[in-house]
């Protein structure tokens, strides 16, 4: 009972679901991981946090997604700050032996 | 999407919701009976006798006597898990694990004999336990799908709160003489506001419980992925002893346990023995939790060939690690006395209910005009949401009924049990696909209604006689009483709404939303 | 006795907020309630719900009091909302009752 979708608005519901779903999981993963290693607190603690703070960080990019007014739109600001956060993290873990993301 | 923040909330919050809703009442039914895990599985036991004391002499002569049959029975596995006898549950429980992705081996003995319990074979309060975090698939998968509808669930409450404008005009509104639409509307918000601050706790921190395996990046960055050392560094496992791949013999576990009992001051839970047969084997002694909200469980590690001390853990948590153990605490609610626990119950329930109405209200909202045929879709979502709103709570019915009447000497007895949950479940959803909705509702309501009264009628008529004590088994009763009573009230509801219902019905297009009107 | 405490007050704060909602004021009443009227429900609601907080806190200190508060309104939400659009003339009473048991329970809990 929905009103009738047109081709392009089923593919752009569908591209926000793509997103929301591997971005949101993207950006939270890189989050965790660089706060893991940034945090300034003992490693296990940095760990702890970050994982906490992992699951509010996601359900709040599949927000932006959806409220972003294109997929286009959502698909920039999560593109960007993934891309922020892995560079970040590549920083990061360039000055520790640890060889993840390289 | 080209519309306001709320609109696309709202758009959000109703197909999320409606997504996954099917597999979240699953995980809110069976979470919810989880609260009573014990009380369960004790029902489902009434053979089972209580003792008033358990005495650290007890506890000793039980470990080695676990220890005696596992040797005999179970030696090949990699890790032994013993749950020593308690006043509530006097027996001793074996588990042990021999490959990953082998079933595990369980026993329970009587802990005077070493025999098998003489107890009718159950997975009692168990099977809803993992059937809330595993939908008794491959644990993998059940944890996999539970953990994303989790998420998905959170997304829905979050945009669910920005949809819902009146929050608090609307906080104490019920309206019952308005069209069924609206009183639905009004039972979803009341439902989700009133326990909010449950709801928002219970989903996030049931992501936290398994959130190391939902979200590893972390451990995978700090710790190469070696989670042993990640959860030994916070402190709430005592550190991995690997095995040496020497053979070795295990002391006796009796001194352990008189030892173990005189470090910690708080009851002895269970033991856990890894490698066994190595020389490097390991024996940790885990005791219950200290009162708090925490989910902590005090421990102390032994060498197994040698029975010495090699760590004690007792509180002492960091800040973050503490947190963490907190949430995971107020998730299972352990610490809750029967007076919050109950608290705890009825929110459970207001789960269910807000998202069984939440179900209802998509194929309300959306119902087909008089004459019209209804579309595919809303055929599927209304055969869905009959399936498992009226389904589950008959197969848990059907369960405790196959609990008092199947024969207690049937091989794969618990098995069938799971059967007949499963069959029941198929059967009552089969009403979905009869094509009057208000009346395959009725039916499949008044369905749940009648199993459960008749596991109160099975329980007096078979089980009577092993009743240790009757107040209880009658507390248990009347609370299945209350269930079927609930269940016939609503299909007794139902049918009383029916007729101005329809007339009174207009269904607003494009798709209402969840703004009052 | 922290929770039938906490419940007790609870339910009169969230009894004296939604009465003071025009809705259910005329449930019980003929007339809206009087601007003077709204705001001495709303004040006197919401004082008694930090009163339950507090008291919470108190007696079961800052662990388990924020949970038992919470459980505790959440119950008395569910009483309240349940009677009022079924039975709402029972709140007459039930608001006298609920207050003699909060404080038999409270001067219980100081002694």
């Amino acid at each position: 009972m929905t009103r009738p979708l047109t081709l392009n608005a089923r593919a752009a519901v569908a591209g926000r679901i793509v997103l929301a779903m591997g971005g949101g999981y993207a950006v939270a993963a890189l989050a965790t991981a660089f706060l893991s290693l940034t945090l300034p607190m003992p490693r296990a603690e940095a760990v702890t946090a970050a994982t906490l703070l992992s699951f509010p960080i996601m359900v709040a990019i599949v927000v932006v997604v959806f409220a972003a007014r294109s997929l286009g739109r959502a698909a920039a600001i999560v593109g960007a700050i993934g891309l922020g956060l892995g560079l970040a993290l590549r920083l990061v873990t360039g000055s520790f032996p640890f060889g993840f993301g390289s | 999407m080209k519309q306001g923040f709320r609109q696309s909330m709202a758009w959000l919050h109703t197909w999320s919701g409606l997504v996954v809703g099917w597999v979240l009442f699953a995980v809110f039914v069976t979470g919810t009976a989880t609260y009573y895990r014990a009380d369960i599985s004790r029902w489902m036991q009434p053979e089972l006798r209580r003792e008033a004391t358990v005495t650290p002499e007890t506890l000793a002569a039980s470990a080695d006597l676990a220890v005696a049959h596992l040797q005999a029975q179970a030696g090949a596995a990699r890790t032994w898990f013993i749950g020593l006898p308690t006043p509530e549950k006097p027996l001793v429980e074996l588990f042990w694990r021999t490959k990953p992705g082998a079933a595990p081996g369980h026993v329970l003995l009587d802990p005077r004999t070493g025999a098998p319990a003489a107890m009718r074979a159950t997975r009692g309060g168990d099977f809803f336990y993992r059937f809330h975090f595993e939908l008794n698939l491959p644990p993998l998968w059940g944890r996999w799908i539970v953990g994303l509808c989790a998420m998905v669930m959170l997304v829905a409450l979050v945009s669910g709160i920005v949809t819902h404008r009146r929050i608090f005009s609307d906080f104490f509104t019920l309206r019952r003489d308005k069209a069924a639409q609206r009183g639905w509307l009004d039972a979803h918000n009341v439902s989700g506001v009133l326990a909010l601050p449950f709801h928002l706790m219970i989903t996030y921190t049931g992501v936290v419980t398994l959130a190391l395996m939902y979200m590893p990046w972390g451990v995978t960055a700090a710790y190469k992925g070696d989670q042993f050392a990640f959860f030994a560094e916070t402190g709430q496992i005592t550190r991995n002893r690997p095995a040496a791949g020497q053979p070795g013999t295990l002391a006796p576990v009796g001194p352990m346990v008189r030892q173990a009992l005189a470090t910690i001051p708080e009851p002895l839970e269970r033991l856990t023995i890894a490698n066994p047969r190595d020389a490097n084997s390991t024996v940790v002694a885990v005791f219950e939790e200290p009162h708090g909200l925490s989910h902590e469980h005090p421990q102390v590690a032994f060498a197994g060939t040698s029975g010495d001390v090699v760590e004690v853990l007792s509180g002492g948590l960091q800040p973050a690690a503490k947190t963490f153990t907190t949430l995971v605490g107020l998730h299972e609610a352990h610490f809750a006395g029967a007076a919050l626990r109950v608290l705890f119950f009825l929110c459970g329930l207001m789960g269910c209910a807000m998202v069984a109405s939440g179900l209802v209200l998509w194929s309300v909202a959306r119902l087909p005009k008089s004459g019209a045929v209804p579309g595919f879709g809303w055929r599927l979502v209304h055969a869905l949401n009959l399936g498992t709103i009226a389904g589950l709570p008959g197969a848990v019915a059907a369960y405790f009924l196959a609990n008092r009447l199947l024969p207690l000497d049937l091989a794969g007895r618990a098995e069938w049990e799971v059967r007949v949950f499963f069959g029941t479940w198929i059967l009552v959803a089969g009403l979905g696909a009869w094509p009057a909705p208000r009346r395959a509702w009725r039916l499949s309501l008044a369905a749940v209604a009648a199993l459960f009264a008749a596991v109160v009628v099975a329980d007096a008529a078979t089980a009577r006689g092993l009743w240790d004590d009757p107040a209880w088994f009658l507390g248990f009763d009347a609370a299945l009483l209350a269930l079927a009573a609930g269940f016939a009230l609503i299909s007794h509801k139902i049918a009383r709404y029916a007729g101005p219902r329809r007339a009174r019905r207009a269904v607003p297009e494009p798709a209402p939303r969840m703004e009052a009107a | 006795m922290t929770l039938l405490i906490g419940a007790g007050l609870s339910f009169l704060g969230l009894a004296a907020l939604c009465l003071s909602m025009g809705r259910h004021h005329q449930a019980l009443w003929p007339v809206p309630p009087e601007s003077r009227r709204v705001l001495g429900l709303r004040v006197a609601g919401w004082t008694l719900i930090g009163l339950s907080l507090a008291a919470a806190i108190r007696l079961d200190g800052w662990n388990f009091g924020p949970v038992d508060w919470l459980g505790s309104l959440t119950g008395a939400g569910l009483l309240l909302i349940v009677v009022q659009s079924y039975r709402p003339r029972v709140l007459l009473w039930l608001v006298p009752v609920a207050a003699a048991i909060t404080a038999v329970a409270a001067l219980g809990a100081l002694a």
